[in-house]
């Protein structure tokens, strides 16, 4: 499996907690209640660009981390 | 400013006050100001309007419900006629199911069935229906110089694009405003409001049940398919399907009414920035939507019940108290924005909390977004100069929705 850079935006998470629900070995809630990564690896590529999509407000980004390439959101 | 006639006025406190109606940023800024998590002993409520706690208060579920209509013992606020009592218990019994009523644990599973439909992605590809209809509604009034923003394009824009999601027929979306417009009476103050929302209730209901009844035969890619599926999944009841139907089709409604009639009017009244948005619309028109949303935003407050006590800034909210938390405030809060009075169409970044936040963050929020930006940025590529055609400026009577009741405008 790839190695993943994710980043949540605090600036645009709302705390819905969308993420944390689909895949919570990865994303979890800090004591603001944003939500924070605690492990990259900790569901699959597809979950995890599922819980990004599903992030209500666009706050989190995941990137390939070797090739650099933008996973979530896609370029179009 | 604390000492301004407005807020004089307001004098014992009354939400509904004609002044509070028509500049809630007056009253409810002092509040902000002077006492942020204030006792209105009137309403028999909390009032909420920093930023700061609306956030922390929004994220704490847990601590605050959403079920307000299920467990509030106290009499409905303002009080309704003696003799509608029966017809008050209807309508609890009817908003008990909503999807914006429910808490955890049940509410994880209800907005997970929905939710997919909603997302940024999702909601992307109705951006072209959207920009057609927008398109068709102001090619109809273009020609004539002048419109009122409500009628021609506010009002008939999110029925248009609820029915299609909803997968009903065009000819129907007259009743369905009709219905939705009596829904609206959801905190108004008039004493028989009870009336028109169960009227407006009953409507829905006998709409929407054989609807569903055929979707559930034959499922096909449209919203009430998507709830029809949830409810063989076990996570909805039928009642909970037929309630959250009718939630959607009138939810989007007067808030997306809302945005574009308070965001035109803050775009005439501030004409550097319009033409800010006119040098670009295209490029300009997102952050240009989000700053209509937090200056002037649809959505002027919501309430919570305390699920537990609380004490917060030396104040105890007791359990079963009420609480009402104002956007309208929090978004104007100089300790998360810098010059919050001012309208500024760059500003970014720009947290505001029109769509709430926490767990019941609006679903249809992305879908309100394309609305926005799709009004403004055709609105920015017809017009030069919009103005506003002489009557006085009257808002609706809720201490919930930010509502003009009509915005006559008119252009060379």
């Amino acid at each position: 499996m790839r190695k993943l850079r994710i980043t949540v935006d605090h600036d645009l998470c709302m705390g819905a907690a969308q993420c944390v629900g689909l895949a919570p070995g990865v994303f979890q809630h800090d004591e603001n209640r944003q939500s924070v990564v605690v492990d990259p690896a900790g569901a699959s590529e597809e979950l995890i660009l599922k819980a990004a999509s599903y992030c209500p407000t666009g706050a989190i980004e995941v990137v390939d981390t070797e090739t650099g390439e933008q996973l979530f959101p896609s370029k179009r | 400013m604390a000492s301004s006639p407005a807020v004089a006025a307001a004098g014992p406190e009354d939400l509904f006050a004609p002044e509070v109606i028509a500049d809630p940023y007056a009253y409810f800024g002092r509040l902000r100001e002077s006492d942020p998590i204030h006792w209105n002993p009137r309403a028999e409520m909390w009032i909420v309007t920093r930023y700061e706690d609306l956030v922390w208060l929004l994220r704490h579920h847990e601590l605050f419900s959403s079920a307000v209509i299920r467990n509030d013992r106290r009499p409905p606020h303002p009080p309704i006629h003696p003799e509608d009592r029966t017809l008050f218990e209807q309508v609890r019994a009817f908003r008990s199911d909503q999807l914006v009523e429910s808490d955890r644990p049940p509410h994880q599973a209800m907005r997970s069935a929905v939710h997919e439909y909603f997302t940024p992605q999702a909601m992307e590809s109705w951006r072209p229906f959207v920009r057609r209809a927008v398109a068709e509604l102001l090619d109809e009034v273009e020609p004539r110089g002048r419109m009122d923003v409500l009628e021609a394009l506010a009002a008939p824009l999110p029925v248009r694009v609820i029915t299609q999601m909803m997968g009903v027929p065009e000819e129907d979306r007259e009743h369905l405003r009709h219905l939705a417009d009596k829904l609206l009476y959801i905190n108004r103050g008039e004493p028989d409001r009870m009336q028109y929302l169960m009227e407006g209730i009953r409507g829905m209901i006998e709409y929407v049940s054989p609807k569903v009844d055929e979707r559930a035969q034959a499922p096909s890619d449209d919203f009430i398919s998507v709830l029809a599926q949830a409810e063989k999944d076990g996570v909805f009841t039928r009642h909970q399907v037929l309630v959250n139907t009718a939630l959607l089709l009138f939810a989007g409604h007067e808030t997306t009414m809302n945005l574009i009639c308070n965001g035109t009017l803050a775009f005439i009244r501030h004409p550097d920035q319009w033409e800010r948005l006119r040098a670009d619309p295209a490029g300009a028109v997102r952050l240009a939507t989000e700053e209509c949303l937090r200056y002037d935003p649809p959505v002027k407050s919501t309430q919570r019940i305390a699920a537990k006590d609380v004490e917060r800034r030396g104040k105890t909210i007791r359990k079963g108290d009420r609480i009402r938390w104002i956007m309208a405030a929090a978004n104007r809060d100089p300790r998360a924005f810098d010059d919050p009075d001012r309208f500024d169409v760059g500003r970014q970044p720009n947290p505001h909390v029109s769509f709430g936040a926490g767990i019941h963050y609006c679903l249809g929020a992305s879908l309100a977004r394309i609305e926005g930006q799709e009004v403004f940025s055709a609105l920015a590529e017809r017009f030069g100069s919009l103005r506003l055609e002489g009557e006085e400026l009257v808002y609706q009577p809720s201490i919930q929705f930010r509502s003009l009741t009509s915005l006559p405008v008119a252009w060379d």
